[in-house]
C-alpha cells in the first residue's frame, strides 16, 4: 500500500495533466452547448483550471512566492466582472429576442 | 513517506476524479439548473485541490467569489432567461463530434506534451507557509514585483463591471420618460397614458 502509494505520489505532472483534462472538459462544453449560460459556466470551467495552472507552478517553480496565487487571485476577480456582463447581455438579449440560443444569435443587426 | 504525504496523496486523485466527473456532468447534462450545481461541485473540489497545493486563502477566495457569487449569479441568470424551460440544451450530433474531437484532441497534444517534457525549472516544492501574510504583503507592495496597481486596476475594472451591468440589463424606458426617474411620479404616469385615460388618471387624482 505505502509503495503503492509513493510510486503515485502526485508531482508537477499530474497536476497539470489534471488541469489540462479540466480545461478540455470545459473546451468541450464551449463548443457543443446551445444555450448562452451553459457556454459561460463551460467558459468558467476554463478559467478554474487555468487560475489552477498558476497554483501548481507557483508551488513547484518558485514555492517561497505567490506570484501565481496573485495571478489566480485576479484570475477569479476577472471571472467575477466577466460573469456580470455576460448576465446582463443575456438578460438584455432574452429581453429582445425572447432566446438565447447562441445558434441563432448569427446576425449583427436586426 | 509519512502519514500526511500518503493523506495528501489520496486526497489528490479523489478530489481531482471528483471535479473531472463534475465537470463531464456539467458539460453533457440537458438541465442548466443542474449544471450550475455541478458547476458549485467543481469549484469546491478546485478549492480542496488549492487547499492541498497550500493555498488556503486562495482557497477561501474561491469559495466566498465563485461558489458564493459566480455561481448564484449563475442561477439568476438561467431563472431570468428562463431557459430552465425554454430551451433543453441537447447539441446536435454534428457540434458533439466536432466539440468531442477538437477537445480530445487538445487534451492528448497538452497532456503528452506536459508529461514527457522535461521541465528544467521543476523542483519538488514544499508547501510554502504563511501564504496569507506574503499575499497581503505583496498585494499592497509599491516597490519592484509588488502588485498594487493591478489590485486597484481590478477595482476600476470591477466598477465598470457593476455599471455595465446595470446599463446593458436595465428596462429601457418609455419613449416620453425622462431617463432620470424611474417614472413613478404621477406626472410622468399620465404622461405615457392615452389621452382618455389621462384625463381620468388627472381627475381620479383630484378626487
Amino acid at each position: 500500500m505505502t509503495e503503492f502509494l509513493t510510486a503515485i505520489k502526485p508531482g508537477a505532472g499530474h497536476w497539470l495533466v489534471l488541469s489540462a483534462i479540466l480545461f478540455s472538459v470545459g473546451l468541450y462544453g464551449l463548443l457543443s452547448r446551445r444555450n448562452a449560460v451553459g457556454v459561460l459556466m463551460a467558459v468558467e470551467l476554463m478559467l478554474n483550471s487555468a487560475a489552477l495552472n498558476f497554483v501548481v507552478l507557483n508551488r513547484y517553480v518558485a514555492p517561497g512566492r505567490v506570484d501565481g496565487q496573485m495571478m489566480a487571485l485576479f484570475v477569479i476577480a476577472v471571472a467575477a466582472a466577466e460573469v456580470v456582463v455576460g448576465m446582463a447581455i443575456f438578460v438584455a438579449l432574452f429581453r429582445h429576442r425572447s432566446t438565447i440560443d447562441v445558434t441563432r444569435m448569427d446576425i449583427m443587426k436586426f | 513517506m509519512t502519514p500526511q504525504d500518503a493523506a495528501n496523496t489520496i486526497l489528490f486523485y479523489v478530489l481531482g476524479a471528483a471535479a473531472v466527473l463534475l465537470a463531464l456532468a456539467l458539460v453533457n447534462t440537458r438541465r442548466l439548473l443542474r449544471a450550475a450545481i455541478y458547476l458549485m461541485g467543481v469549484l469546491a473540489a478546485s478549492a480542496g485541490l488549492y487547499i492541498l497545493l497550500g493555498a488556503e486563502f486562495l482557497a477561501g477566495i474561491q469559495v466566498l467569489v465563485y461558489v458564493g457569487g459566480i455561481v448564484v449569479l449563475i442561477v439568476f441568470a438561467v431563472m431570468l432567461t428562463r431557459s430552465a424551460d425554454l430551451l433543453v440544451d441537447k447539441p446536435t450530433l454534428g457540434r458533439m463530434i466536432l466539440g468531442g474531437a477538437t477537445s480530445i484532441a487538445f487534451l492528448i497534444l497538452s497532456a503528452t506534451t506536459l508529461w514527457f517534457s522535461d521541465f528544467g525549472v521543476i523542483q519538488d516544492g514544499a508547501a510554502p507557509k504563511d501564504n496569507t501574510l506574503a499575499i497581503g504583503k505583496q498585494l499592497l507592495d509599491t516597490g519592484a514585483g509588488g502588485y498594487v496597481l493591478p489590485f486597484e486596476i481590478i477595482s476600476l475594472l470591477l466598477l465598470g463591471a457593476i455599471i455595465a451591468g446595470i446599463v446593458i440589463a436595465r428596462k429601457a424606458p418609455p419613449r416620453n420618460q425622462p431617463l432620470t426617474s424611474g417614472g413613478d411620479l404621477p406626472g410622468e404616469v399620465t404622461a405615457r397614458l392615452p389621452r382618455s385615460q389621462k384625463d381620468k388618471a388627472v381627475e381620479g387624482g383630484r378626487s
